[in-house]
This record gives structure tokens, C-alpha cells and sequence, in this order.
């Protein structure tokens, strides 16, 4: 027990000394001299006034930390987390990323995160480990089949490489799956996507984490946030619409802020509560499941709608699940045994011959679920108060895109185009986006 | 699997149907845009104590119950009451 | 010439692994029993009663396999279920736990981790370059060029543990069962075996559940005066036949309510099966896990926790090695230094302690020959037995909620919070001599059993219907009166001066923590996250305390400071056919589907309904039915049956339009929207008598609008006075279509006047048809022919059925199926709710405004959709038109895009296209911006091989008949 305590401190890194690159030449050196590699974020004191306070410290709120810093220039900015970065839905998601969405407001969008996905691992200097496997939604029945083709028919209009293929096409890109059309739901045809794929959802997070602390954010964890100071608004104590934000308090402390981003998944409506601003939001966990691992024989990734279960295959070999949101409304992430029992049922009925694997390990996240299955995104009747919740399961795919129009939004004080579909005032006017169709488990 | 409190007795979770919240159903002849989609979209979705309305599929009856979202505790539960044109 | 590839091979054997001779005392093998097996090709023999282990062992093989990254041997470290290096393959089944496992004749057993071989293992290269691949480094490399990642991400794959699945196993057939335990005991050691007894004693139901394949716990590889005590606790179980003993089975997880899953891996005829359990109080007394020590060498072979020597050596006969060090912190390790000398192994003892510590095993990759302490003196070994404390498996105390904390002065963790109905007992709740576990443990189970008896009684009172109960059940539970089980003192020991592996099944070691702390993933989440340690198949039940002690270190704080991960479940791995069971998925057939069958009848799957597609020739149904008649099965359409004076509100407030007038007789069609104004269901609905009428909706949203109905009735109209009841199977539905319909029907019913006058388009009659009484049927056409629905009660469905078609033969009576009816829909433009229309669609888009009664005081959705019928909304609302390509030959497949021009914008899209054989033309549905939708409107639309062809707005929705002549004869 002889190793000093300074340790971790002796490590930290002085802002402005220079991003160290990661790289494999970087490795051999290291491994050489025996030297550690420096913070990948630094630790440092929190501060009683920042320029932005992101509520938050996952994909979302890091990402439009690192956008902010990286497009607009705007440094002076703390990701806050009551956890660990990372700790809610980024890194409980089964890291599945596609664009091959239903409206053309969704295509545009989630295009445009695959392509930063595709560079980011360069742009970050961190491999993410982009697996760009390809990505099919099973059809079971003749209307899955239809909603299939109206997809493909959207998505190649926008230029997206999406098409419906027979079953004799799914049995030869995933031959574990059973074609024969004897089951129960037997495969009458699948979306096939090429781009879709997987990712190290946890790297994302250190990723920006990363980038934007070599920018100057500063990411606080275990820092709750306990409320928003609001002056102006109608509501009690100056919160609600018409007023504006000053800050909030967290267990370290008060912060005035102009400007306070909810990126906040599950807690989402706890979090805008407190700066009066009502969500149609409610939460609900999503469960997902592990194996232990087998040496790898599915290459894609597999999503069946009518059987609600979605499934990919890790480069450790273990076959990672996910199903549709639990059945009623929690904030309790305790996982349900129903939920793998239904599992096992509909995965054996996709691929008959697993029968032996074994489930090693179930958890569960938090999903800001909304009427229409799109998020809400955008500024709000509180002047600084920004959302980027109502992600429900698939906040992940979003993340760089969202922080990248987020980071935009703030600093133009105006709404791009791209999320100007997602704004809030769609649930006062009844113009609802029409994803449900697609997202409802859309994996 | 939970096993929830009805007016009839416990049942397992997989025998109901969540509704949702328990709402108020704004007069619709009085109504405006606004407080009808206050009530169809938006949502307290509070982590503590909630009413909320539940479908027995066994017996066919809805019936309200308060959960606590947070633990799963459930209390009171109740046979719903009209209550048409009237706020909570 | 010195061989490259000899610096990885490996013996697998070692000379001091072996069988003893002798019987030894708590011995499970059956030596006068052979058991046949193949270990990777050899042929090799063990004993009734061996794991596979143990057997191996018993043949000389020391290593079994290989680490995941560096590929480096690995023999059995715990040789109990948790064992981390005896992941095997046997058959067809990948990932065995070898050490669990027994031993069965016949067994192919492989390694899985190597390449090509286990004595060879070429990706053993890599060890060699150990000290690049720290934890997470291929985060910090790959990144370019980007264009060769996804061949290293090829590469990285191949490294993948675990066995091999064969896609061709079958099935296999699994169950599942239920069970209401007042007490249910996880684990059956001493305080397990004697809370059951004490349960039982108190008049509680008890199931007892072990994994291990006989009762005892760790007396079972125990000193004589253990296993005495063993055998009388087992008697004592076994014969109480209130306890219900499960043995080679886990509580694997604790949910919400106590709801248990229990994974049993002996049931008769089955691999697995899981027990879902409904217990009262669940006792947890799963004893202790031994931690390993973190020290240089400390994954060679020849490294094992004192556990496991002593289970091998008392259990089964086998000798783990020639020359034993014993570093001991405990009692449990000084016993097995007394086990080895008893067996005539020479035992140097290394006493903790005394603050003696040992630093590394020494030797080659194959196995220790050699160990050397802290203070520099070396010792000859090939055996390395390390007992230096334990981690309490605390998972089914975290699913409760429970976070245990850690106690310094025994060097593990215990559980915080008092849950009423999970109760604690043995090595998880404090330490004692047998006497001791066993008292604590009896008192335990009487609490248990008394907590129970509340509970139940609250259960039964809370139960309107269960029989009285005669006195209110007391409002608290009895209190928890046991005295606490002792705690002894036990040193810190995690690490030594050196570094070594935290976690075998990931290759990761104390090193790769403190750089991975280091660098900033500071925290035992990210540490876990970027390391990957504790995430392989014990999920930490070996490493989680290690890996927060290494921590701690690192940060200099204490493990109590730094926590750990939570435990989630399963406590063991199930296999995905135990957690599926059976399929139980049903489908639903009508009456008549044998006659289908027989008939050439192409099937379809429709929602949960198996219906005729077809009987071959589609089009030429179509055609028979328009030029004379033809039947159809329609069961599956939704009925319920409304019964009460207060029916038409009901009506009403479902449906958008008008039904206070609706006359006895008479049938009206109705839209159903949601309260947001998306349309949701349709149908027609009759009235049969003064307060009794009959409700038709889609076959997908039978039982969504009986919900519906019914949360109207209850939620917001309790003072009506209606009766819903769902008769969709009641009646096997007919319809009887096409200009001869009539004429069939006649020559079958005789006491309903058919004549247009007395039954015209939209009327509804009871009658007999075909000798079967009370028929309803129904003058409708949605295939818009003459035509009539029979509802015929099911059981004398397929009479009536066969019955129209020998009456009908000289008319040319034709059956025809869905496709034929979709065509004939098509041709008459009725949409289909959830195809024509989508999860936004509002009922103005349908064309339907004239059903949509404003002047009505309330029904579903009504204020959305006042406003969706404003000039405004309505100028931007999608409408719902027919289409028909200028093309007659060229039907655009369904979800089409209508485009404007050579643009990609999208104006619209075709929601339903056929052929139609009546017109000889192809016919769309579709919907499109209201600005297109004026009738002679000219479109584009995008067929998906990607020519742009020019369509036409209609007129009517009907392509054929608009005017409904047809249907009016």
C-alpha cells in the first residue's frame, strides 16, 4: 500500500499547456517511460459565475459545451452533473446510431449527427470506435412492411442509403436470424441501413468532456443542481414565463448564470420545474440486457418493432439488448424481470438457435418520452432557459447534433433551422411532429 | 413485478393497464386551445407521490391509485369519480 | 534451432496435480463410478459426483485456460462456480462454469480462449507487449486513418472471449412456475439450513435454495466435526416436508415486492427452469465469496484461494500441487494448510497476521514454481494458497434498495438498511462458530416466519373477495429481537507492494487502475467504464472490492470514501431459454379456418388473427363477387355488444356524429376519434332492440375501443347505464356480397323478408339462417356490391358456411379472401384506418367533415376538432384523396412519394394502390398537401425505381360506382 496519495493530484494539468494528442506513437512513448498521461479533464474549483451552466454532464450537455466552445467561442461554461459524466441515459444506451427516420425533419437531423459521429473520432482525437455495421429493422407483418418502404421511399429522397430487402437478403447478412417464415412472426422483409452501426457510447462522453475542457469548460461532477433562480416570471419566487434565469443553486453552492441549459434526460421535468416552465414529458425507464460473451457471428445490428427488441453484437462478443419503455411511469431504474423474460421470448423468436447463451447482466436508464416522439428543443417562456430534453430512447444517435444546434441557438439567440421543427410551442398549437410511427421503438 | 393495492385487492402489475396520470378533462364546450392541450400533452411527471389512473384487465375496472414514482410505494387506492368540467 | 513460437507453447499438465489415493472425509465422488470425457480431443476418464473441474484436476491438467487480452495460461483460482478461468466449452453449449458443473458421461469439453491451441496460444504475442496495451488504450489509438478502423475494429473482434454458439441448437424446451413461499432462504449453509427448520417450526411454507448440488454451505468442505454438524442440519431439513428444498439452483434476483427469480438447473427434463416466486420474506444467506490478492504473478497457475484448496482436496480427492505457500489472514487458511499437510503436502505458512506479506509468484507462464515475500525471502513452490478475507455478495440486498457500506474492522461490506421483508442471516450478516450461525440463523427463520404470517394476513384482508378474517391483522411487524451475529476483526488486505491482476476474466490489473485513475476516471463508475473491470462474467462477485481498494489507494481516500458498483441482477447468468419459457404467443383462427386450410386458403397473418389472403386467384374473386356472389370471412372484425338505456350517449360521445335517432333496425357508420382529433377507429353499429345494439370496429382496435368505452362509462359517466361485452368470438361473421346476394341468402333464411323494401342499405334483422337461430344480419357493403353481414353464433359457423356454398353453387358462389375485399375497398375509396390514415391524421383530412357533429355537447376530441375544421386548419391539414396514375398499367407501390416536379419535396405519399381487375386500371389512395387536393389536380409520383410518372387527383374517393347504386338494389 505504498503508492503515494498525490498520485492523481501530481497529475493535474495546467489550462493552455496544449492538448495532449492521443495516438499510437503517444502509447510506445508511454509505454516506455512509464509516464502517465495527463488528466483527460481537469479537476478545478467551481467558480460563483459562469457565462452558460449546462444541467447535465452526458452526450448532450457535453456536446453543446464543446460546440459552444469550439463554433461560437463562448469558454466560459460549467457542465454540471449530480453523478459522474456519463452517468444516465449516455451511458446506458445500447450505442446504436442510424438516420434512417420517418419525416424528413428527422432525416435532416439525424443525418447530420451520423456525420459528426463519422469524424468524430479525428475531430475529438479519441477513437469512439464507430462500428459502421449496417442496421436492419425486421418487418413482421405487411403494415411493418409498409412503414418500411415509406421510410425507404423518405430517407432516399434525402439522399440516405436505406432500402427494404426480402427475407433471403436478412438471411445472408445476419444467418443467425430465422427466415424460414415459420415462426410466429415470421421476417417478411427488412429496412436495411448500411450507415447505421454502433459506438463506444462511454468514449463519446469522454470525448467531449475532453475536447471541451482543452477549449476552457469547466465539467463539475457530483454538483447537483437544487433549483433555478429565476427573477421577473409570473409564478413564485420570479420563476415561470415572462421571467428570466440568474443561476441556480447547486449542493456546492449558488452560480449566477445568464444563460442555464436542462440537458437533463429523465430528470428533465424535475429540473424545468424549477424554473416553472412545464414539460409534456413524462419518464420512463428503458431497460437493456448483456450476455456473457460468444465469439462474434451477428455483424449488424437487428431491431424488430412488433417484437420490441433490438440487438447487437459487442467486439468483446456479447450480444447487448434493448427492448420498449416500461409500462408505466418511474423514476426507478431497478430493472423488472418481466422485462427479461419477454425479452428471452422474442429474441429466441428471432434467432432460434441462442437458446444456451446466457443473460449476464440487466440495468436500466430514465427516458424523457413526449406525445410525438421528437424532443423539445430550444429556448423556452424564461428568458436564458434552455431545453434539450424529450429524447426519449434516442437521445444518443442526437447527441453531437444537438449540442452542435444547441451551442448555436444560445449564441445567436435564435432557433436554427434544423431544430426548428422540435420547438416547445408545438404543444400549444397542435403541430405535432409525426415520428411516432418510426421511434416507438426504433432502434 | 409490482404488486399493486386495487379497491379489489393486490394484483400483479402484468393483470392492469397504466392509463397515466389522473386528469381533469377541461369542459370541452368552454375550452380553450391552450387548456385542452395543457391537458392532453403536458405532464407533472413528479418523482414523489402521484395520483394516477390504472385499467384492472381482470375485473375491467379503471380505478385511481397514489404511487410514489420515485419507490413504488402505492397508497389509496380508489374507484375513479366523475368529474367532467371540474379542475383537480 | 530455437522455435519463435516455443516461447508461447505451454504444458497444460503439472506433475503435482493429481487424484489422491485415499478416500478423504467429506469426499463427493463416487470412485467406484467412471464418467467417460473428452478434453479438447482426449480421452480422459473422471468420477460420479467430480465437477468438471475436479476431474480435469484429477487428470494432471492444470491449465484449462487462457486470458482474454494477453492470451496468458490460467488454471482454477476458486474452483467454485465464481471461478474466473474456468469458462468452458462443452458441446454446444459455450461458457460452462467448470467448477459448478458435474461431470456427466460423454461430455466433448473445449477450451474457448486460444489460438489455435491451449498448449500454443500465438496471441500470447501480446503479453509481450503488455506494457503498450494499458487499459483503454485503443481509445487513444486507431483514430487514422480512418479508413483502416473498421479492419482494426476486425482484428479486435477476433479477441473476443467466450465460447462458440452453434445456430443450430435447437430450441429446446424449458418451463416455468410459480410459487407463493411465506419465507424463501437464499442459500443453504449452517444459518440458511437452520432458518428454514426454524421457519418451518413457526408454520411458514419455506423454499430453500443452494447452488451448490447438495446442502451445507462451507461445511461441506469442513472438518469432521462440520460436516456432523452438516448432516444433522440436513436431516433436519429433509424431513420437514414444509420446506421445499431446490439444490443446483439461485435466487438470481429480488424485485419490487419480493418478487424472486429463482434459476433451478435440475429440473426433470429441462436445462433450466425459472421459479418466479411471490415470497413473503426473503432470507438472504448466501455465506461469503473469497477475495483473491492483487500481486505480482497472482494469475498463474498454481494461485488459489483457500476455498478452493480445500474443496478440492475434501470434496474430491485431488491434490492441488507438491509444495504449498499458505498466506494466511484466517482461520479458513490455516485449515487449509492443515487439509494440505493431512494429505502430505509440505506447507510453508506465510501468517498475515504477523505482518508477513508476500510480493510475487515466480516461475514460468505455466505455473508458480516459487513465491517471494515482501521482506526479500524466497520459497520453492508450486502451489500458492491465498485466504485473506472476504467479500459478502450483497446483489439481492442492492436490487432491495440496500446500499451496503464497508466495515473497516473486518475488511468487507455489510448491508445498511433495514427492509422488512428481507432479512439477513450466516457470513453475509456477521461471523460465529457453527453454534452461532446456526443460532442466529433460527432466529432468523422464526422472525422470518412471524413477518410472514403479517404480511399474509394484510394480503388476504386487503382481498375483497378472500374469506373474512376474523381479527384485523396488527399494524406492525414484529420486531427484529435477534441478537446480532459477532464481527471478527480481520486486517486489510487488497494489494501488496506489487501489482498484479484485479480482474482475470478482463485482464485487468492494479496497474491499469491507478493510470486509469490517474488520467482522471477517478471515480468507480468511469474507472469501471474505461477499464472494463468488473464487467466480464462474475460481475465483480471476485473483484469489485479489489478494484475500489485499488481506488482508494490511488486517490488516497478510503474504500468507504470511494463506494462501489452496484450489483445488478441476475446473481448468476440464466440462460435466455429459461427466461423465455415456452412460447406462449398465440394466434387466433375463425370457426371456419379447416375449411380454409382444406381449400387451398393462402394464409395471412393479421394482428393476433391467421386469415385467408386469398384461395389463388385474387382478381378473380374480385370479379366473381362484382358478376354474382361470393362469400368472406370476416371474424376477426371487432363486435361488442351495448346493452342500456343510455346506449345512444355512449354512441355519441365515441363517435363523432349523431345516434339519438337511430331507429330499431336501423345501422349507422361512425368515426372514432382520440381527445387530440387523430382518427383512431371506425365501424358501423346497429340497433337490435329498444336499449340493445350491436357495435362492429377494425379487427386491430377490437380491444382498444371496449377499453375505451369502458373508461368513458366509468371514469367520466358513472351515471349511465350501459353494458359493454366483448363478442367478437361470439359469432363467426360472414359476408355475403355481390349482386346474387340476395338470392343466397334467401334460399337459406325464411324468416326474414329480404325484399329491398322491407330490409334496405343500412338495416339491421335477427333471423335464422341456414336452421341456425339468432342470426344478425347486416344490409352493408364495403365492397360495395348488394351484400349481407351474417353474424352467426361460432359454433354453427362453418355450417352456415358450407351451407352458402352448396345452396350458392348454381350462382356461382365463389369464397374470396382479405386481398379480394382490400381491392373492392379500394375500388369504393373507403380508407383504412392506420393505413390511409396516420398517427397525426385528424378526421377533417379523411373527406368526412359531414360526420363530424360540432352542434353535439361533447364527444372524443371534439374541441381539437372544431379547430381542425377552420379555414386555417384546414388549409394546412393533409387530405386524403383518390389518385389514379396517368398510366393505367402502372400501380405505384404503397408509401410512394408524391413529389412536386423533379424537386425532392415531399407533397405527399400513396398510402394504399391495387390493380383493379373491375376497371382494368390501377386505383391509389393517397394523402397530399391540401393545396393538391382538388379534384383533376395533376401529380408526381416517385415510384421506387425511381422513374417520376403523372397521376390524377379523382373526384370521389370511389373509384367505382361513386354514386352507390350497387350497393342500394
Amino acid at each position: 500500500m505504498a503508492t503515494p496519495s498525490s498520485i492523481v493530484a501530481g497529475a493535474r494539468r495546467k489550462l493552455g499547456a496544449g492538448p495532449p494528442r492521443y495516438s499510437a506513437a503517444g502509447l510506445v512513448r508511454k509505454g516506455l517511460s512509464g509516464d502517465s498521461w495527463p488528466r483527460v479533464w481537469r479537476d478545478v474549483e467551481l467558480k460563483s459565475s459562469y457565462d452558460v451552466v449546462i444541467i447535465g454532464g452526458g452526450v448532450h450537455g457535453l456536446a453543446t459545451a464543446y460546440y459552444l466552445a469550439t463554433n461560437h467561442g463562448i469558454t466560459d461554461v460549467a457542465v454540471l452533473d449530480k453523478a459522474y459524466l456519463g452517468s444516465g441515459g449516455s451511458g446506458r444506451n445500447t450505442a446504436i446510431v442510424r438516420s434512417n427516420y420517418l419525416t424528413p425533419e428527422g432525416v435532416a437531423f439525424y443525418d447530420r449527427s451520423l456525420t459528426l459521429y463519422n469524424t468524430m473520432a479525428t475531430d475529438l482525437n479519441l477513437n469512439v470506435m464507430f462500428s459502421e455495421r449496417g442496421h436492419m429493422t425486421l418487418a413482421h407483418t405487411d403494415g411493418a412492411l409498409r412503414t418500411m418502404n415509406w421510410r425507404a421511399e423518405v430517407n432516399k429522397l434525402q439522399g440516405i442509403d436505406s432500402s427494404v430487402i426480402d427475407p433471403t437478403e436478412v438471411g445472408k447478412l445476419a444467418p443467425s436470424l430465422d427466415v424460414s417464415g415459420d415462426s410466429r412472426y415470421p421476417i417478411l422483409g427488412a429496412l436495411y441501413h448500411p450507415p447505421g452501426g454502433t459506438i463506444r457510447h462511454d468514449a463519446v462522453v469522454w470525448g467531449y468532456a475532453r475536447g471541451a475542457d482543452h477549449r476552457g469548460v469547466e465539467m463539475h461532477q457530483k454538483t447537483e443542481v437544487l433549483d433555478i433562480l429565476c427573477e421577473g416570471g409570473s409564478g413564485p419566487d420570479g420563476k415561470g414565463p415572462g421571467g428570466r434565469v440568474t443561476g441556480v443553486r447547486t449542493s456546492r453552492g449558488d452560480i449566477s448564470a445568464p444563460i442555464v441549459v436542462n440537458c437533463t434526460a429523465g430528470w428533465a421535468s424535475l429540473i424545468s420545474d424549477m424554473a416553472g416552465v412545464k414539460l409534456p414529458i413524462h419518464t420512463r425507464p428503458l431497460q437493456a440486457a448483456v450476455t456473457e460473451p460468444v465469439k462474434v457471428f451477428l455483424p449488424t445490428v437487428v431491431v424488430s418493432g412488433s417484437l420490441h427488441v433490438y440487438v447487437s453484437q459487442t467486439d468483446r462478443g456479447e450480444l447487448v439488448f434493448g427492448a420498449s419503455v416500461d409500462p408505466f411511469n418511474n423514476y426507478n431504474v431497478g430493472g423488472s424481470l418481466e422485462f427479461t423474460e419477454e425479452l428471452a421470448g422474442h429474441v429466441l423468436e428471432l434467432m432460434p438457435g441462442i437458446s444456451k447463451m446466457r443473460l449476464l447482466r440487466q440495468w436500466a436508464g430514465l427516458c424523457d418520452m413526449t406525445p410525438d416522439y421528437s424532443p423539445v428543443m430550444g429556448d423556452t417562456d424564461v428568458d436564458g432557459f434552455y431545453v434539450d430534453v424529450g429524447w426519449g430512447t434516442y437521445g444518443f444517435k442526437a447527441g453531437p447534433v444537438s449540442g452542435e444546434a444547441m451551442a448555436e441557438a444560445i449564441a445567436t439567440r435564435a432557433m436554427p433551422k434544423i431544430i426548428a421543427p422540435f420547438h416547445i410551442s408545438r404543444f400549444a398549437t397542435g403541430e405535432l411532429v409525426g415520428e411516432k410511427g418510426a421511434a416507438a421503438v426504433g432502434h | 413485478m409490482l404488486l399493486v393495492p386495487t379497491p379489489f385487492g393486490p394484483r400483479n402489475a402484468s393483470d392492469l393497464r397504466y392509463v397515466g396520470e389522473a386528469t381533469s378533462r377541461p369542459d370541452p364546450s368552454t375550452t380553450s386551445p391552450e387548456a385542452w392541450r395543457d391537458y392532453l400533452y403536458l405532464e407533472h411527471n413528479p418523482a414523489g407521490w402521484l395520483r394516477e389512473t390504472w385499467y384492472d384487465r381482470v375485473n375491467r375496472v379503471y380505478f385511481q391509485v397514489e404511487r410514489n414514482t420515485a419507490t413504488n410505494e402505492f397508497r389509496n387506492p380508489t374507484m375513479p369519480v366523475a368529474k367532467h368540467g371540474k379542475k383537480a | 534451432m530455437l522455435n519463435p513460437l516455443g516461447l508461447l507453447r505451454t504444458a497444460t499438465t503439472a506433475p503435482g496435480v493429481r487424484r489422491l489415493d485415499t478416500p478423504q472425509p467429506g469426499e463427493v465422488i463416487d470412485r467406484d463410478t467412471s464418467v467417460r470425457f473428452t478434453f479438447n480431443g482426449a480421452r480422459l476418464t473422471g468420477h460420479e459426483g467430480d465437477t468438471i473441474a475436479s476431474a480435469l484436476m484429477g487428470n494432471g491438467i492444470r491449465v484449462v485456460s487462457r486470458s482474454m487480452k494477453y492470451h496468458r495460461p490460467r488454471g482454477y483460482l476458486t474452483a467454485d462456480i465464481w471461478d474466473p478461468n474456468g469458462a468452458l466449452q462443452v458441446g454446444d453449449e459455450p461458457n460452462v462454469r467448470s467448477a459448478h458443473r458435474l461431470l456427466t458421461d460423454g461430455m466433448a469439453i473445449s477450451t474457448q480462449n486460444v489460438w489455435p491451441s491451449l498448449d500454443l496460444d500465438v496471441k500470447a504475442a501480446n503479453g509481450l507487449v503488455s506494457r503498450f496495451l494499458t487499459a483503454g488504450f485503443y481509445y487513444k489509438t486507431f483514430m487514422k486513418p480512418a479508413a483502416l478502423w473498421p479492419y482494426y475494429e476486425k482484428v479486435l473482434a477476433t479477441f473476443a472471449p467466450g465460447g462458440t454458439v452453434d445456430l443450430d441448437t435447437p430450441h429446446g424446451e424449458f418451463d416455468k412456475r410459480y410459487a407463493h413461499p411465506d419465507v424463501l432462504i437464499a442459500g443453504a449453509g449452517p444459518a440458511g439450513m437452520a432458518a428454514a427448520v426454524a421457519a418451518a417450526d413457526e408454520g411458514a411454507s419455506v423454499m430453500l435454495v443452494e447452488t451448490e448440488h447438495e446442502l451445507g454451505g462451507h461445511l461441506r468442505w469442513g472438518d469432521e466435526a462440520e460436516l456432523a454438524a452438516a448432516a444433522e442440519l440436513i436431516h433436519a431439513v429433509r424431513s420437514r416436508p414444509e420446506i421445499e428444498v431446490l439444490t443446483d439452483a439461485t435466487v438470481t434476483g429480488r424485485y419490487e415486492d419480493n418478487w424472486c427469480a429463482i434459476s433451478q438447473r435440475t429440473h426433470t427434463h429441462v436445462a433450466e427452469r425459472l421459479i418466479k416466486a411471490r415470497a413473503k420474506v426473503l432470507v438472504v444467506a448466501p455465506g461469503l465469496i473469497e477475495r483473491p490478492y492483487v500481486f505480482a504473478g497472482n494469475d498463474k497457475p498454481g494461485v488459489m484461494t483457500a476455498g478452493a484448496v480445500r474443496r478440492l482436496v475434501n470434496m474430491y480427492g485431488v491434490q492441488p500441487g507438491d509444495r504449498a505457500v499458505v498466506f494466511t489472514a484466517n482461520t479458513h487458511g490455516d485449515a487449509a494448510a492443515d487439509d494440505l499437510e493431512r494429505i502430505g503436502v509440505p506447507v510453508q505458512r506465510v501468517d498475515a497476521r504477523a505482518g508477513e506479506r508476500i510480493a510475487e509468484a515466480t516461475g514460468p507462464d505455466a505455473g508458480v514454481a516459487g513465491v517471494t515475500l515482501v521482506d526479500g525471502r524466497t520459497i520453492e513452490a508450486d502451489l500458492l494458497v491465498t485466504a485473506v478475507g472476504w467479500t459478502a455478495p450483497t446483489s439481492l440486498l442492492n436490487m432491495a434498495g440496500d446500499r451496503p457500506v464497508y466495515d473497516r474492522a473486518t475488511a468487507r461490506f455489510f448491508g445498511s438498511a433495514e427492509i422488512d421483508n428481507v432479512l439477513t442471516t450466516g457470513g453475509i450478516a456477521g461471523d460465529g462458530t457453527v453454534t452461532e450461525l446456526v443460532g442466529h440463523g433460527s432466529a432468523t427463520g422464526r422472525l422470518a416466519a412471524r413477518r410472514a404470517a403479517v404480511i399474509g394476513a394484510h394480503l388476504r384482508a386487503a382481498t375483497v373477495w378472500a374469506a373474512p378474517v376474523d381479527t384485523t391483522p396488527p399494524a406492525t411487524l414484529p420486531a427484529d429481537d435477534r441478537s446480532p451475529l459477532g464481527r471478527d476483526a480481520h486486517p486489510e488486505l487488497f494489494r501488496s507492494t506489487t501489482h498484479g491482476i484485479v480482474d482475470y476474466s478482463e485482464d485487468v490489473g492494479s496497474k491499469d487502475l491507478v493510470a486509469a485513475a490517474t488520467e482522471g476516471y477517478d471515480s468507480i463508475e468511469l474507472l469501471k467504464r474505461y477499464t472494463t473491470a468488473t464487467m466480464g462474467p462474475a460481475q465483480g462477485k471476485l473483484e469489485t472490492v479489489n478494484t475500489a481498494a485499488v481506488l482508494a489507494e490511488a486517490r488516497g481516500e478510503r474504500i468507504e470514501d470511494v463506494g462501489t458498483t452496484v450489483w445488478r441482477p441476475p446473481f448468476v447468468p440464466v440462460s435466455l431459454g429459461a427466461l423465455a419459457g415456452r412460447v406462449f404467443e398465440p394466434t387466433r383462427v375463425s370457426s371456419i379456418q379447416p375449411w380454409h386450410e382444406a381449400n387451398g386458403a393462402t394464409p395471412i397473418l393479421a394482428g393476433q388473427w391467421i386469415r385467408p389472403e386469398h384461395y389463388g386467384d385474387p382478381a378473380a374473386e374480385v370479379l366473381a363477387t362484382r358478376a354474382g356472389v361470393g362469400i368472406i370471412d370476416v371474424t376477426p372484425l371487432g363486435k361488442l355488444d351495448l346493452r342500456g338505456p343510455d346506449v345512444p350517449k355512449l354512441l355519441e360521445q365515441l363517435y363523432t356524429n349523431k345516434w339519438q335517432k337511430l331507429p330499431v333496425g336501423g345501422v349507422r357508420y361512425g368515426l372514432m376519434c382520440a381527445e387530440d382529433g387523430v382518427v383512431m377507429d371506425d365501424g358501423v353499429t346497429a340497433r337490435l332492440g329498444d336499449e340493445h345494439y350491436l357495435m362492429t370496429t377494425t379487427s386491430s382496435g377490437a380491444a382498444s375501443v371496449w377499453e375505451w368505452a369502458e373508461m368513458w362509462l366509468q371514469t367520466e359517466h358513472p351515471d349511465w347505464q350501459v353494458h359493454v361485452t366483448p363478442v367478437t368470438t361470439a359469432y363467426t361473421s360472414i359476408n355475403v356480397a355481390g349482386p346474387k346476394s340476395r338470392e343466397l341468402v334467401g334460399r337459406l333464411c325464411d324468416d326474414v323478408d329480404l325484399s329491398p323494401e322491407a330490409f334496405a342499405y343500412m338495416q339491421v334483422r335477427t333471423g335464422t339462417v341456414a336452421g341456425v337461430a339468432d342470426c344478425v344480419m347486416w344490409r352493408i357493403g364495403f365492397t360495395g356490391e348488394l351484400s349481407y353481414e351474417l353474424h352467426v353464433p361460432a359454433g354453427h359457423g362453418l355450417h352456415v358456411w358450407e351451407r352458402l356454398l352448396a345452396e350458392g353453387a348454381d350462382l356461382g358462389v365463389r369464397p374470396f379472401g382479405l386481398e379480394a375485399q382490400r381491392i373492392m375497398r379500394l375500388e369504393k375509396g373507403h380508407f383504412i384506418v392506420g393505413q390511409d390514415t396516420d398517427g397525426l391524421t385528424k378526421a377533417p383530412s379523411t373527406g368526412l367533415e359531414s360526420l363530424i357533429k360540432l352542434d353535439k355537447d361533447d364527444f372524443a376530441g371534439k374541441p381539437e376538432l372544431a379547430w381542425a375544421l377552420s379555414p386555417e386548419a384546414l388549409a394546412s391539414a393533409p387530405r386524403v384523396v383518390a389518385i389514379q396514375p396517368d398510366d393505367p398499367t402502372i400501380v405505384p407501390d404503397e408509401a410512394c412519394q408524391i413529389v412536386g416536379g423533379e424537386t425532392t419535396e415531399i407533397l405527399g405519399r400513396i398510402t394504399s394502390s391495387r390493380m383493379s381487375p373491375t376497371l382494368g386500371r390501377s386505383i391509389c389512395l393517397g394523402q397530399v398537401v391540401p393545396t393538391l387536393a382538388a379534384p383533376g389536380t395533376k401529380l408526381t409520383v416517385l415510384l421506387v425505381d425511381g422513374r417520376r410518372v403523372p397521376a390524377t387527383v379523382m373526384e370521389h374517393h370511389a373509384h367505382y360506382d361513386p354514386e352507390g347504386a350497387r350497393l342500394r338494389v
